[in-house]
């Protein structure tokens, strides 16, 4: 067991998958040389060489798509996209190449891509460094989505991401990077990465979140308990394909559903899942399905983030409200 | 996979030098440039203030008064040589680093700041001083600059544009799209590449086999390499480059081979990956010591003049200073604003809740 | 004195280990002169100084790492530098730069109670958005909930469902007159809902010229007790038997029952006794009293008695019952009426008395009817049926005389109840009205 930054969990979990696959590759800006801008590939390449761990030229759009070609040829590539918002250039790709060969070939063609973006606000950044951009990949059929959330799932998530036949974008909320957990670095690589966690057990209402938001969420209930109430918090780990099982057996337990995420509200994947509980547990709710996130605006200058982001104090005034209904 | 598969330019045609490391007059056959005493005492003292803006801006950052800054070190002459051959009617289109073509198209280095320390993402005016917005993804302003300058042959301006990126972004495929349309729709606007030879820690090998000056071959105009730390061969050839443009014989690539001195931004660490003797290097060749020398030798400077210059730089690193301190924090419904410039139902009901949120606590946050 | 705290010096840091001092406590130090060396998750950076002045303080050794907002070194700052903030303003504790900021732990107090956010009602003509003021945010909540036809939330919706109750024509007592699970479980039984407000007979409704018609909706107590004599109707059997009988001696117990000291304060009817006959008739036919459970393809005989009443109130007819009438004497029992009458025709019957009944009188007398064929109760197997009673010519020990004559029907469930064990039981009843010693001498 040791204590390991998230980054680090990131950086022994990617080890791990090198070690036991010759055929998986890192590619990215600045991920060789670097280690990357967050050393989370720190040490990568002195050891596995520069075939495998390529630092590429400054193009989101010919690292994906020199993947897709990679992984026809056999091969199993992890990129990175430096920032979140760096994604774009490279969407095209993502969404008409990556996520369709496996359909368009007929199953043929495998995508074992793994696509790690670090994402999220609250750090202070610049433009274009503090999205949320889940919500597009989560609605692409063909990707799949996951996101962790402290240093523990990290290193567990990561391996089964990259071991996966099917393309993965996987987001590492950067703010929690420098977050300490215990890692078990010999908890089994195949524990299941698909499945939502209740991370904290309640009785008054569920908070429904992933991500950097987890933390937020944990700190909330903490801090509820002295209002009475006892929040569930469950971390969806898996943004598509999502846990409905999970979700939906916690709130027909508490009856109040609220979800969390940074991503500005209009059309996020809060909307989805709040669309879903309502049919599902329609008989169950006691009050519509809330949601928190963003304000539906473009990601604001970093010294009003803390108030365009999702905090406590919001995460519990809608709890209030629903409670309240 | 090694370095140095390019060849280092010292001399030569395809390196185009008008004042050498030790502050030496030289010719070169295709640019020639005739200027008074008067006018290089002028460009000193620009690049000894654009340095000052740029290196009281890092202090600042390292107090905590920005978040981030992108510093410029090394690469003055570059952005002052081709700064001043800017005309009135001329428009720039920069990244995120050119703090000193800010200062000579007359932006207060206060204005750049505000992006830097988050209270805004921006927000000035392109219009004010022909100095388009920074552009923190890379390479999305060349096609701006080429849409801008097939805006100009339009509309009948009589100007030209500059577009401005680095080495790194030579690899984006939005700066070569603007190749592509600006060979083929002929447009005025100089492609101005700063060559600093690092990209973040990519060096120049991990984005081209060639020299970046030679890629306009491929599409179809000329390029130049100039020796990006001499200011007086950078305003030859920008100056050329930009009357050219201007005269209707469209776009040209500019590659100013200087060096990115400093780290890529405050968040980086050059020695993970570079080594100090490439530095040292480096600082032979300094941009403003090559125009002190020459100032000096030819008598066009003596002591009373460059502390004359020293005050002022460092009564604008006071300007900066207070002028950053000074920035306001914005009022968080501010978000709101200008999301778009037909108003919004949804974010006037979004602003309302946020508004009746905030005013329900007993103490402000923050 | 100025204080200076470590900032986060690259895109989120949280700490940062000092790796060496470069002044020393009672240094003169200028503006952005380096202070400090220190080394990050990212970079080894020097600081330099914010303050041109004399370093006070360090707040930590060289190898110590110290958390983003620390306190790091403090100065005796120079009286007027022009670079130095202004007196009085201290550096946020926290990073005034970039940065994760700690985040809060607790709640901040809130001064204004939590709202509930309104239903959004966009209209497709709706004018330019007006900036709607926070006080009539929620007086435009009240408004556009009140709009919204029927306020009940999904659970108690699926207990509506369950409970065949129309919500449209409930009021609800709970918040924004949402109808509770206590409002519809009243409504299941059919009493009247304390808001009152959507009495569906007792609205008015007026006759259309046009058609010369007058529509009344189908809703509440008339729907559901309609329903609830259609199924009964059509799922269970049912024949009636009839018997006339000459109740002159039970009318003079009644008189005389009236003036006895045990049964003062209650009010003596006929249909006291007609009760008490029934009680003692089911003891002794016990299958009477029961119900056809189909589910389970049993037949439940009960050993309580919970004798309904069938009474007209304002809203309609609704059947409450007694709780175990066979345990209660001749006075409890009369009581029992009175209060059971009394709070039905006063709409306070709870929805305890309305349910779970397992045999019913209905008193048609009271309207100077002789007699009916008197439907089931849902989950009865009979109902007795007492008619008026009248002076009428009757054989009596051979003569004719004027006697006091009733007749009683009772209706029964012919998949419990054979024909012979219907007519033994209804000459029971009858036997006992017709000849009231045995009341006292049988059980």
């Amino acid at each position: 067991m040791a204590t390991l930054t998230m980054a680090k969990a990131l950086n022994e979990g990617l080890r791990s998958a090198m070690e036991r696959d010759p055929k998986v590759l890192i590619m990215g800006e600045d991920v060789g040389r670097l280690g990357g801008v967050f050393r989370v590939t720190d040490g990568l390449q002195k050891d596995f060489g520069e075939d495998r761990v390529i630092d590429t030229p400054l193009a989101e759009s010919g690292i994906i798509g020199t993947a897709v070609g990679l992984a026809i040829r056999g091969f199993r590539p992890v990129c990175e996209i430096q920032f979140d918002g760096f994604v774009f250039p490279a969407f095209d790709q993502i969404v008409s190449q990556v996520a369709r060969m496996h359909y368009r070939s007929a199953g043929h063609v495998k995508m074992p891509l793994t696509i790690r973006i670090p994402y999220g606000g609250g750090i202070g950044a610049v433009e274009h460094h503090s999205e949320s951009p889940e919500t597009y990949f989560a609605h692409t059929a063909g990707l799949k989505v996951l996101t962790c959330s402290h240093p523990a799932d990290a290193f567990t998530m990561i391996q089964p991401a990259i071991a996966c036949d099917d393309p993965i974008v996987f987001f590492e909320p950067k703010r929690r990077y420098w977050d300490k957990a215990d890692v078990d670095p010999d908890v089994a690589a195949s524990a299941s990465c698909w499945s939502a966690e209740v991370a904290r057990e309640g009785t008054t209402a569920t908070l429904i979140t992933y991500g950097p938001s987890v933390r937020t969420c944990l700190d909330a209930a903490a801090a509820a308990e002295s209002d009475g109430q006892d929040l569930e918090v469950v971390d969806l780990r898996a943004l598509s394909p999502i846990d409905w099982e999970t979700v939906f057996a916690s709130v027909r337990k508490t009856q109040h559903a609220v979800v969390v995420s940074e991503a500005p509200l209009f059309a996020s994947l809060a909307a989805e899942i709040a669309a879903r509980i309502t049919e599902h547990c329609f008989y169950s709710l006691e009050a519509p399905v809330l949601r928190v996130g963003g304000a539906s605006t473009p990601y604001p200058a970093s010294r009003v983030e803390e108030d365009f982001l999702p905090d406590l104090d919001r995460v519990l005034d809608a709890v209030d409200r629903a409670l309240g209904w | 996979m090694t370095e140095a598969l390019l060849p280092q330019p010292s001399e030569g045609p395809d390196f185009v030098q008008l004042l050498t490391p030790e502050g030496e007059r030289v010719e070169h056959p295709d640019y020639s440039l005739d200027v008074t005493d008067d006018e290089v005492r002028g460009l000193y003292r620009d690049l000894v203030l654009v340095r000052r803006i740029d290196t009281e801006a890092t202090a600042l950052q390292r107090q905590g008064e920005l978040g981030l800054w992108a510093s410029l070190l090394g690469q003055e002459a570059a952005q002052v040589g081709a700064g001043r051959s800017l005309s009135e009617g001329d428009f720039a289109f920069p990244t995120y680093r050119e703090h000193g073509v800010a200062y000579c198209k007359g932006v207060d280095p206060v204005t750049l700041l505000g992006l830097f320390r988050g209270t805004s993402q921006g927000g000035w005016d392109p219009q004010d001083h022909g100095f388009a917005l920074y552009t923190i993804v890379i390479g999305s302003q060349t096609l701006h600059a080429t849409g801008y300058a097939m805006g100009m042959q339009r509309d009948g301006g009589s100007g030209a544009v500059m577009a401005f990126f680095g080495d790194g972004a030579s690899s984006q495929g939005d700066v070569n799209e603007a190749f592509v349309w600006a060979s083929v729709f002929n447009a005025p606007v100089v492609f101005f590449c700063q060559n600093n030879q690092w990209a973040i820690s990519e060096p120049l090998e991990k984005q081209t086999r060639i020299p970046l000056y030679q890629r306009a071959q491929g599409f179809g105009f000329p390029g130049v390499r100039v020796d990006g730390n001499d200011v007086l061969a950078v305003l030859a050839v920008t100056r050329a480059a930009l009357a050219r443009a201007r005269d209707g014989d469209g776009p040209l690539l500019i590659e100013a081979y200087t060096y990115r001195m400093g780290a890529h931004t405050t968040s980086d660490d050059p020695t993970r990956y570079r080594l100090a003797a490439e530095l040292e290097t480096w600082k032979l060749k300094d941009p403003i010591e090559r125009v002190k020398a020459y100032l000096s030798r030819r008598g066009a400077g003596d002591a009373e003049f460059f502390a004359a210059v020293d005050a002022e730089s460092d009564a604008l690193a006071a300007h900066v200073r207070a002028g950053c301190l000074a920035l306001p924090d914005p009022d968080p419904l501010t978000m709101f604003d200008h999301v778009y410039a037909g108003g919004s139902s949804l974010l006037d009901e979004e602003r309302e809740q946020m508004s009746t949120y905030l005013a329900s606590f007993a103490e402000a946050a923050r | 004195m100025a204080d200076f705290a470590l900032p986060d010096l690259g895109e989120g840091l949280t700490e940062a280990e000092i790796l060496r001092w470069l002044v020393a406590v009672g240094d003169r130090v200028t503006l952005n002169q380096p202070i400090v060396e220190v080394e990050t998750a990212k970079a080894a950076v020097e600081i330099p100084s914010p303050y041109a002045g004399v370093v006070k303080t360090l707040h930590h050794s060289a190898g110590d790492t110290i958390d983003v907002g620390a306190p790091l070194i403090s100065f005796d700052v120079e009286g007027e530098s022009g670079t130095v903030r202004p007196e009085g303003e201290q550096p946020a504790e926290f990073l005034v730069g970039s940065g994760p900021k700690p985040s809060a732990r607790t709640r901040r107090a809130r001064v204004a109670p939590v709202a509930p956010m309104p239903p959004v009602v966009t209209q497709a003509d709706r004018p330019q958005p007006a900036r709607v003021a926070a006080a009539a945010v929620g007086e435009r909540a009240e408004r556009l909930v009140a709009q919204v036809h029927v306020l009940a939330k999904p659970p108690v919706r699926k207990l509506a469902r369950d409970l065949g109750v129309d919500l449209r024509v409930i009021s609800g007592t709970g918040a924004h007159a949402t109808i509770t699970r206590a409002d519809v479980e009243a409504a299941a039984a059919g009493v009247p809902s304390p808001g009152g407000a959507r009495s569906p007979v007792g609205a008015v409704i007026d006759v259309d010229p046009a058609t010369r018609e007058r529509r009344i909706p189908i809703k509440g107590v008339r729907k559901a007790t309609a329903a609830a004599m259609v199924q009964s109707a059509f799922t269970a059997p049912q024949v009636s038997e009839f018997v006339t009988v000459d109740v002159t001696p039970m009318m003079e117990l009644v008189t005389r029952l009236r003036a006895h000291p045990d049964f003062d304060g209650i009010a003596v009817s006929p249909l006291l006794l007609v009760a008490r006959s029934l009680v003692l008739a089911i003891a002794r036919h016990p299958m009477i009293n029961s119900s056809w459970d189909d589910e389970a393809q049993e037949i439940v005989v009960k050993d309580y008695i919970n004798l309904g009443i069938a009474t007209a109130t304002e809203r309609g007819l609704i059947v409450p019952n007694i709780k175990d009438a066979g345990r209660l004497s001749l006075p409890e029992l009369g009581a029992a009426l009175n209060r059971l009458v009394a709070s039905a025709r006063a709409g306070r019957a709870t929805p305890s008395d309305l349910s779970r009944g397992t045999v019913t009188i209905t008193n048609v007398g009271v309207f100077g009817v002789d007699t009916g064929t008197p439907i089931l109760n849902p989950g009865e197997a009979a109902i007795l049926c007492f008619g008026a009673v009248r002076d009428q010519p009757w054989v009596h020990e051979g003569r004719i005389e004027i006697r006091n004559v009733t007749q009683l029907a009772v209706t029964f469930d012919h998949r419990i109840v054979d024909g012979q064990l219907g007519s033994e039981f209804l000459a029971d009843v009858a036997g006992q009205l017709a000849d009231p010693w045995q009341l006292v001498t049988w059980r």
